[in-house]
């Protein structure tokens, strides 16, 4: 099957400026995260994806057509930038009415998607209002809905949810997890680890302009095999719990938490330790309040991968 | 084993047409946002003042006995010919309101796409940057066309029904062709010099400050250099003077300045193609980091 987005061997710089080396990857349709801290190269990734410039080796595919200049291909493709993009002295439909039109859309066909975009994001009620005096969050729910507006197949958004407050957050994240389960190509980048955990659990690693690691969260964390997992069980008796697994060979250090609450168990078989867990726990009479993986999240997957 | 989705979306259903003219939404954008502007509603009123003073100035010619009290000795100015539309097209005022309409309406059609980071919202759409610059050039056009060809092509008009008779087109039968070609001159050239202007900065003020100085600073520079040496190829230096060297050639007259007409067309052209090639460079989708 041809993917949706390729890049093969895909390599740009600016100048000295390496921005992407040799990056080769395949998506699918579904929610796709692009994670990497600041200048890691996402942003050059999606602008090469998008067909916005020309790489300087390798190629950028749509559905296996090469993407600079194919300007028809372009149709198909909903591009949220990371920075702002407005005419400020025009309202919000006006905006995306005319982006709409672009798309080759007639004026009254266009009028109606910005409406149902507009709705989408929840900017109706403003929508004629000049874009001047809408707030960091509704600039930000208006990149989105010019994105969307034209009903592509393929969207790429470039940290859609910087600047939301959560609960714009919370409906932005819920939008692209519908677009996602309605089979669209969504590509979403961001800093902030845990925002694209609450969309996907697919996602791709870019550090220093090379892609790091792609996969599924579990699959990557699998994948770090020299750093042992943490357990933490929060409880009573973190102490006559930590007793306890002193014998056991699966645990490879323990320490205890703060104030002497919890006790944080590292282990190379976290399948053997949850197995013994319940046991343990009814034996010694411990009173659990919560057992989690305080590594098994996009962070620490990150931190493992860049070396911290 | 592939992922199945459940496909809830529908595709729009409606005919996409492939447009032949993808940069007129811009186009149209663009002009409705300028009329937005209060002083320049003005301005674009007062901009037609010198097509009007034309217009009565034809009707007068065919009415000079009502109107002999008005012109007395001066009843050459009221010939129509040729010249009559040469001295339209290539006036002072004329050429200075069209810089003005330049400066307030046009200066920020680049300069604002460049602040505000607009570029690769349209470049991320089925548009190109030739495209873009099509409907950016389309709007100054508009507003070149409205002041030369329109009325050029209504002075015929009116003289013909004026005087009730063929006579001036079939006395000069290309009249209509120079009209065009002046005016097609003159939307070329504003459309390369408001344009390149426009990208050479994101701050639009800039850009109208360049815009005047740049009119006048060459016109100055050649009265300067013209009172020194005494030298009519100091002309070249003026946008203005080429511009009506030109225009005086394309209407059959006799050109103000002595030297050969075509070095004019030749400035205006390699002005052109630097603006051109200038205007590649910078328009583009994307920040290039340096």
């Amino acid at each position: 099957m041809t993917a949706v987005l390729e890049a093969r061997h895909l390599s740009k710089w600016y100048g000295n400026v390496l921005g992407l080396s040799d990056v080769s990857l395949a998506l699918e349709p579904g929610i796709t995260g692009l994670l990497g801290p600041n200048g890691a190269g996402k942003s050059t990734l999606m602008k090469l994806l998008t067909g916005q410039m020309k790489p300087n080796l390798g190629q950028a595919l749509v559905r296996g057509e090469r993407v600079w200049n194919n300007i028809p291909l372009f149709r198909d493709i909903g591009f949220c930038p990371e920075a702002d993009a407005f005419y400020e002295e025009i309202s919000g439909w006006e905006f995306l009415t005319a982006l709409v039109r672009l798309h080759g859309i007639g004026r009254a066909e266009a009028a109606e998607r910005a409406e149902k975009a507009l709705g989408f994001v929840e900017l109706l009620a403003d929508k004629d209002r000049r874009i001047r005096g809408y707030s960091r969050g509704m600039r930000q729910r208006l990149k989105i809905a010019q994105a969307i507006a034209h009903d592509p197949a393929i969207i790429i958004l470039d940290e859609p949810l910087s600047g939301l407050d959560p609960l714009g957050k919370r409906k932005v994240i819920h939008l692209i997890r519908d677009y996602g389960r309605e089979g669209r190509t969504v590509l979403v980048s961001s800093h902030v680890l845990p925002e694209i955990e609450a969309m996907t659990l697919r996602v791709v690693l870019i550090h220093q302009g090379k892609i790091f690691a792609a996969g599924d969260i579990p699959y990557i964390r699998d994948l770090i095999e020299k750093h042992p997992h943490q357990i933490s069980v929060r409880c009573d008796r973190p102490r006559d719990l930590a007793a306890r697994f002193v014998g056991e060979e699966c645990v490879l250090n323990m320490s205890f938490g703060p104030e002497g609450r919890s006790l944080l168990l590292e282990t190379f078989k976290r399948d053997v330790v949850f197995g013994r867990l319940p046991g343990i726990i009814l034996e010694t009479g411990i009173r659990v309040e919560e057992i989690t993986s305080p590594d098994d999240n996009l962070q620490a997957v990150f931190d493992y991968l860049v070396g911290k | 084993m592939a992922t199945i989705r459940e496909q809830g979306y529908s595709h729009w259903d409606g005919r996409l047409i492939e447009r032949k003219r993808p940069w007129w939404p811009l186009t149209t954008l663009g002009i409705r946002l300028i009329f937005r502007k209060k002083n320049f509603r003005l301005l674009f009123a007062l901009s037609f003042i010198p097509a009007v003073v034309y217009l009565v100035g034809i009707y007068a010619s065919e009415r000079m006995e009502d109107f002999k009290f008005m012109v007395r000795g001066s009843a050459q100015l009221l010939k129509i010919d040729p010249a009559f539309f040469k001295s339209y097209f290539t006036l002072d005022p004329l050429l200075f309101l069209m810089v003005m309409l330049m400066v307030f309406a046009c200066a920020g059609l680049i300069s604002d796409d460049l602040k505000h980071n607009a570029l690769q919202l349209y470049f991320a759409r089925p548009l190109g940057k030739r495209d873009y610059l099509l409907g950016k050039s389309a709007i100054i056009a508009f507003f070149v066309l409205l002041l030369t060809l329109i009325p050029g092509l209504v002075l015929i008009i009116f003289k013909l029904v004026f005087a009730g008779s063929f006579g001036l087109v079939r006395s000069y039968p290309w009249l209509p062709l120079a009209v065009i070609g002046d005016s097609l001159l003159l939307t070329v050239f504003f459309v390369c010099y408001t344009l390149l202007l426009s990208a050479l900065s994101r701050n639009r003020r800039y850009v109208m400050v360049m815009l005047f100085t740049v009119y006048l600073g060459t016109d100055i520079a050649y009265a300067i250099m013209h009172s020194i040496f005494k030298n009519p190829y100091f002309a070249l230096l003026s946008i203005k003077a080429n511009l009506q060297q030109a225009g005086a050639v394309l209407f059959g007259q006799r050109p103000p300045h002595a030297f050969p007409a075509g070095l004019s067309f030749g400035v205006i052209l390699a002005f052109c193609l630097i603006a051109a090639w200038i205007l590649q460079r910078r328009v583009r989708g994307v920040e290039v980091i340096k």
